[in-house]
């Protein structure tokens, strides 16, 4: 091809470009549309991942809600208190206090949950559990394929060894993709909950605490140890299960170190390491690995 | 045959018995992806339409007057054609804001999808470059700017008929008794070989 070409073709694309961008900048004077400038600062203040936490479409639409009024300055859910406050100073308005909600995983089951049937499907916990309910004999139990995972738009989800998400709390903002995505979210496997109130019980099971120790040796066993041992009335027993009131839960320890199974634990930010906070179903990797060890050292 | 038989001819032709979608099956993209209710469906259609047949225009002019004359049409067509669509996409979305923000809010996100749909760019390449307009109508070595017209508008107007089609038979299978293993997507792929059987059972009609 001569040079002749070249230059022809470079000059064939280099006037269409020209051309398009005139028009483009020309139309862009001509039809522009006024637009109230907060909405821009708004915008940008919010966290821009359009994960519709709070019911709008778009970052964009929620900026222009609250520029409008239309909002509270409190609307963005994963911004928390940081982005309300810096909403609020940007419209001049009172500061306002945001309960921030994290999600917390109510399973300890992982590796050590019991499996009906060898599942060999495509890796992901929706298709798990079409497939007669999904492999766990908990029915309540996480699949720990990590559809939640790949849903948060945050990266504040992981897989560990135990085969269970955790949450990294520094990074969550419960947002509540994961809950979404989660096809046991409906019976409580993933949930948001108040961050002041740092207790979660992970377990989620409703069968009879025997058939459950049989499915599961991480479960709780419905004792009722921790409603004994907590001092503010905030954990009961109901339908065979701890449950939190969240309301009157201080974060004061008592019922996780009453817990005989570990299946309760403290989580929230001023817990150095959510991982290392999480404790329900380390007995059965514990268990795993000195079965290893005891195999390496025979053979 | 007469100037407005032909015409005529060239529009049905394009529309029903060479439809995009469901007999060529180019464009596949937004008819899954739309089609999902009747209101994005008829959003996605308009747009469609109205963009269709500016980029026609467009680039007719621009293979006519810039590409074929320097002689680089041959290798340069697709990067123009997509610059031009591009910036023409743009250009009626700076219009529609200013003249008419309820049709905006209508078609907002749907303009910028169409950028990217490979059924605009099928459909302005036909009717701009010579040697790409298949259909069996004798119109001479390449499409005058009329017929370039009829024709795009008559490929949208037809996409626009599939997909509202689609949408319609979409929306009556959400509340049908689909087996579990077949809902959703499944179905949809299903529904839609149905569909395209019945447009490719118009084949051959008028010669076309």
């Amino acid at each position: 091809m001569d040079a002749s070409m070249v230059l022809k073709a470079v000059l064939a694309l280099a006037s269409l470009g020209l051309v398009a961008s005139g028009v483009l900048a020309v139309a862009s004077k001509r039809f522009h549309v006024e637009v109230d400038p907060r909405v821009e600062q708004i915008a940008s203040v919010l966290p821009g991942s359009n994960c519709g936490a709070c019911g709008n479409p778009s970052c964009f639409v929620t900026a222009e809600g609250i520029a409008s009024g239309s909002l509270p300055v409190t609307a963005c859910v994963a911004g928390g208190q940081e982005v309300a406050d810096a909403i609020a100073g940007l419209l001049g308005v009172d500061r306002c206090e945001v309960d921030t909600v994290v999600v917390v995983r109510a399973c300890g089951g992982g590796i050590a949950a019991a499996r009906a049937y060898d599942y060999h499907g495509v890796p992901s916990c929706a298709a798990a559990a079409r497939l007669a309910g999904g492999p766990l004999v908990c029915q309540w139990g996480c699949f720990g394929f990590g559809d939640c995972v790949k849903a948060c738009p945050f990266g504040a989800l992981s897989l560990d060894e135990r085969g269970l998400p955790v949450v990294d709390l520094a990074r969550c903002t419960g947002c509540g993709a994961c809950v979404q995505t989660c096809p046991r979210s409906s019976s409580g496997l993933l949930s948001l909950v108040p961050e002041r109130a740092p207790v979660s019980v992970r377990c989620s099971a409703h069968s009879k605490p025997k058939e459950r120790k049989a499915a599961c040796s991480a479960c709780c066993i419905a004792c009722k140890k921790c409603e004994r041992a907590c001092p503010s009335d905030a954990i009961h027993v109901v339908e065979m299960l701890a449950v939190v009131d969240y309301e009157k839960c201080t974060g004061c320890n008592a019922c996780v170190e009453a817990c005989p199974q570990q299946c309760i634990d403290i989580y929230g930010r001023n817990v150095a390491r959510t991982t290392g906070a999480d404790g329900a179903g380390w007995r059965a990797v514990a268990a795993g690995s000195a079965v290893q060890e005891a195999e390496v050292a025979e053979a | 045959m007469s100037l407005a038989g032909q015409m005529a001819l060239l529009f049905v032709g394009a529309a029903l018995i060479n439809n995009i979608l469901l007999t060529r099956f180019i464009g596949l993209c937004p008819f899954f992806g739309v089609s999902s209710s009747m209101s994005t469906s008829i959003g996605m259609s308009l747009a469609v339409v109205f963009v269709m047949t500016l980029a026609s225009g467009a680039t007719w002019m621009a293979w006519k007057f810039l590409l074929a004359p320097l002689g680089v049409g041959e290798f340069l067509y697709i990067p123009a054609f997509i610059l031009i669509i591009a910036a023409l996409v743009q250009f009626v979305e700076m219009y529609l804001r200013k003249a008419s923000p309820v049709l905006y809010r209508a078609m907002g996100i749907y303009l910028p999808l169409i950028t990217t749909n490979c059924a605009v760019l099928a459909t302005a390449t036909e009717s701009a470059k010579p040697g790409f307009f298949k259909m069996n109508i004798d119109l001479g070595a390449s499409l005058g700017l009329g017929e370039a017209l009829v024709y795009t508008l008559g490929v949208s107007i037809g996409f626009g008929f599939a997909l509202l089609t689609f949408a319609a038979l979409r929306e009556r299978l959400e509340a049908a008794p689909v087996p579990d293993a077949l809902k959703g997507s499944p179905i949809a792929f299903i529904t839609a070989g149905l569909l395209s059987f019945a447009y490719v059972g118009l084949a051959g009609w008028f010669g076309l």
